[in-house]
């Protein structure tokens, strides 16, 4: 249990990496790409936090995640390509 | 401005993707809803799902085909039932004696928790209802005066 929490951690980290390219990333492609990687490392953080607590409510909240963080990308993309949604 | 004058305006794969996951989408809502008062969710959070989908629809297709599959006055149409089957289910509480949204007090032929059970996923079906119209609508505003301007 204890590699669980740890590999939780190391997920933590590596999204604040993540969160280091949205910040200072030097092209707008670049900053959507980051911030769909920061989304689906927090649906793994959900799922395994699920799995650490022994619940399985965490999946059903993984899985809205995982959906709201497509939509957002969808959505993102779209207005940079075209101008408008 | 060439390019936002095509029909079809995102790529095969995102089209074909979108229209295997929307009825998923909406199959995850109502599950949402209905297991609301058990797991975490509920009716707003449904209903926020669900109103997702016809927004996947709107941003994948176009704002057309969304209007055509989800017309404005269908929208004012749930809203409003949504709303009715709320104060609906807390008038006939008041009706039958209680207070307003006391479940208990319903005139039924069951237990008191099953009632309030009863009840609350009716309340949730109705708060869903609502939620979904009013974020469908939402989304059309901000998008249709987008395209106007």
């Amino acid at each position: 249990m204890l590699l669980l929490e740890f590999i939780t951690l190391v997920l933590i980290f590596t999204a604040f990496l993540c969160l280091y390219r949205v910040v200072v990333g030097p092209r707008a492609g670049g900053r959507i790409i980051a911030v769909n990687v920061i989304g689906t490392k927090t649906v793994v953080l959900l799922v395994l936090i699920g799995f650490i607590y022994d619940s399985l409510y965490f999946v059903d909240v993984a899985l809205v995640y995982a959906l709201f963080n497509f939509i957002m990308t969808l959505a993102v993309s779209k207005y940079l390509e075209m101008g408008r949604i | 401005m060439k390019k936002t004058t095509k029909k079809q305006t995102e790529s095969i794969v995102i089209r074909t993707m979108s229209r295997i996951m929307i009825p998923f989408i909406q199959l995850f809502g109502l599950y949402v809803i209905i297991h609301g008062e058990a797991s975490p969710g509920g009716g707003f959070q449904g209903g926020v799902i669900l109103g997702t989908s016809i927004i996947l629809l709107a941003i994948v297709f176009d704002l057309r085909e969304a209007e055509r599959r989800m017309p404005w006055k269908v929208i004012t149409a749930f809203m409003c039932v949504g709303l009715l089957i709320y104060s609906g289910i807390g008038l006939l509480d008041l009706l039958s004696g209680g207070a307003y949204l006391e479940y208990t007090k319903l005139p039924l032929p069951l237990p008191a928790h099953e009632i309030s059970a009863l009840s609350i996923l009716f309340v949730e079906i109705g708060i869903g209802i609502t939620v979904m119209a009013v974020i469908i609508l939402l989304f059309y505003y901000l998008v249709g005066d987008q395209n106007a301007s």
